[in-house]
């Protein structure tokens, strides 16, 4: 043999570990975006059942506001049914847009019962009340963290995947940019995100 | 703070300082079988185009030096395997209380929050929620992550009392999610085998002391003079060792910082952490020499050269831009409930 089919063969063989080493670094990317969509479904599922735990126990004191707190609790269904329908159909953009906009209303009455309960020095005071609202502000977080982390996600996986030389790989085995969730929710998530008062 | 930027220059610092720390090794064993070779020279009086070295005179020479440097490697890395959790025992720390969800929590009761924060920001991190530990004895403001993060689940993050007691919710979390980059980026890992070598080093230089040392009688052997060669380029390479595995270390405070306001996207989290820490006095407990390097903050504040961490004002500068004055604790104790209702 020649040193240069040696050389050739070499020269070969490093460009194919190099390969699937870039292939399986795209498909361990694109696995870390699978995962972090699925913790956004997760906690937005838990924060619909603590919202009903929290106006159970908020009802005690605010017997005069019942409105705000029915207000609240149908927020809450018509987001879990929004959530429920994107859930049997993921890609249905018009599904993920009543979620948007259901989500939206349930921040807002929230929002309201949060200024309410500033003039319920006792209602502040209540344990039960401080616990659930650890535990909502600590969901809460978990919503945007994971919103976040799926963009996060997202962001490395298009980097590993629209840089060259990883590109071509990304080409030949059709790896596709992904999309990240658009700010137009989270901006409104955020408001929520602020439970302290 | 431009987070993703200067994630990207405090990585690229680090491999700068790696190859550096690649680079003295060889020069080490360059100069030992440079030093040693000198030495037979002058011990065979030979001329210098006919000296004949002893068989396998270099290969024993390089294989001795990397014997010792990366035997200091593997016993670090031996020695934690114990796991993250013994370690934070050792230390003094005990598992956080945790109540479990929807139960009561007293106003008071920050273990609690400090157990959601945790969760939470496994989630921001994309790593499994490691064990959420508490320094109970120590007042001052301090966190530390040990272990390693594989699949055996060992991982430990632990805050002092006075973390609890002086931060606000998001500062704490700033505070958490400064030792989880430390977490997911391995550097338990990296600072214990870089440490390991750096001891490799220091008994390279303590054999050739040995060597050199003078017998009761005040005579010394001959072994003193290839004794003395070893003992000076032992002393190099132990100084560049440990200046270079300081820097590296700054650089990954660096990277924590950064990657902590990525996880949390607020300057004001960590930021709070470190300007109450700049605000609060000098705390002279010190803890296990075994986690000192982990810290959050260095309470020893030890000289520029070989400090493990940045200067705090430096810190601060880099994750609002400007330099910000200290925060008084003392002002900032709760009066108010920081849940809602």
């Amino acid at each position: 043999m020649t040193t240069t089919s040696l050389i050739s063969i070499a020269v070969l063989a490093l460009l194919v570990f190099w390969a699937v080493g870039a292939y399986n670094r795209l498909v361990r990317l694109k696995n870390i975006i699978a995962n972090a969509f699925g913790q956004i479904d997760v906690q937005l599922k838990r924060r619909y059942d603590l919202i009903p735990n929290l106006v159970e126990a908020a009802k005690k004191y605010l017997s005069h506001e019942r409105e705000t707190l029915e207000a609240v609790i149908t927020a809450r269904n018509q987001a879990k049914n929004a959530s429920d329908a994107v859930r049997s159909r993921p890609a249905n953009a018009q599904a993920v847009t009543t979620l948007a906009a259901a989500e939206q209303a349930l921040t807002g009455s929230l929002g309201g019962l949060f200024a309410l309960s500033e003039a319920y020095p006792e209602l502040k005071a209540d344990e039960t009340i401080q616990g659930l609202s650890e535990e909502l502000t600590s969901t809460e977080n978990k919503v945007t963290f994971a919103r976040q982390a799926f963009n996060d996600a997202v962001l490395d996986y298009n980097n590993a995947q629209g840089q060259f030389p990883a590109v071509l790989v990304a080409k030949l085995f059709s790896f596709t940019p992904s999309a990240m969730l658009q700010a137009t929710e989270s901006a409104d998530e955020r408001k929520a995100v602020r439970v302290q008062l | 703070m431009r987070f993703f930027e200067q994630q990207r220059q405090a990585r690229a610092q680090t491999l700068r300082l790696l190859l550096l720390f690649g680079l003295t090794l060889l020069a080490l064993v360059l100069a030992i079988n440079a030093a040693l070779a000198l030495t037979w020279r002058l011990v065979a009086w030979q001329d210098a185009a006919s000296v004949i070295y002893p068989a396998y005179f270099f290969h024993i020479n390089t294989g001795m030096t990397l014997l010792f440097v990366l035997g200091g490697w593997w016993i670090e890395s031996s020695n934690l395997a114990g796991g993250g959790v013994q370690l934070a025992q050792r230390v003094g720390a005990r598992p956080a209380k945790v109540l479990g969800p929807l139960s009561r929590l007293g106003s008071e009761d920050a273990e609690q929050k400090f157990c959601n924060i945790v969760s939470e920001l496994a989630i921001a991190a994309s790593i499994k929620p490691p064990t959420a530990m508490v320094l109970d004895q120590v007042d001052s403001i301090n966190a530390f992550a040990c272990g390693w993060d594989d699949d055996r689940n060992d991982v430990v993050v632990a805050v002092t009392q006075g973390a609890l007691d002086c931060l606000t919710r998001d500062e704490l979390q700033g505070l958490v999610a400064h030792e989880f980059s430390h977490i997911k980026e391995g550097d338990m890992r990296l600072n214990m085998r870089l440490a390991g070598m750096v001891s490799g080093l220091e008994m390279i230089f303590n054999l050739g002391r040995t060597m050199c040392e003078a017998n009761d009688d005040g005579h010394r052997s001959f072994l003193a003079l290839p004794g003395f060669a070893i003992k000076a380029t032992g002393s190099l390479g132990w100084l560049a060792g440990r200046l270079l595995t300081a820097a590296i270390a700054r650089q990954r405070e660096y990277l924590a910082d950064a990657r902590a306001v990525q996880f949390t996207r607020s300057k004001d989290g960590l930021g709070g952490v470190l300007r109450k820490a700049l605000g609060q006095s000098p705390d002279l407990t010190t803890l296990h020499p075994s986690v000192q390097h982990m810290l959050l903050l260095d309470p020893l504040q030890s000289n520029r050269w070989f400090a493990t961490h940045p200067p705090l004002a430096e810190r601060i500068r880099r994750i609002y831009g400007r330099p910000m004055s200290a925060l008084q604790t003392d002002d900032l104790l709760p009066t108010r409930p920081d849940v809602i209702f």
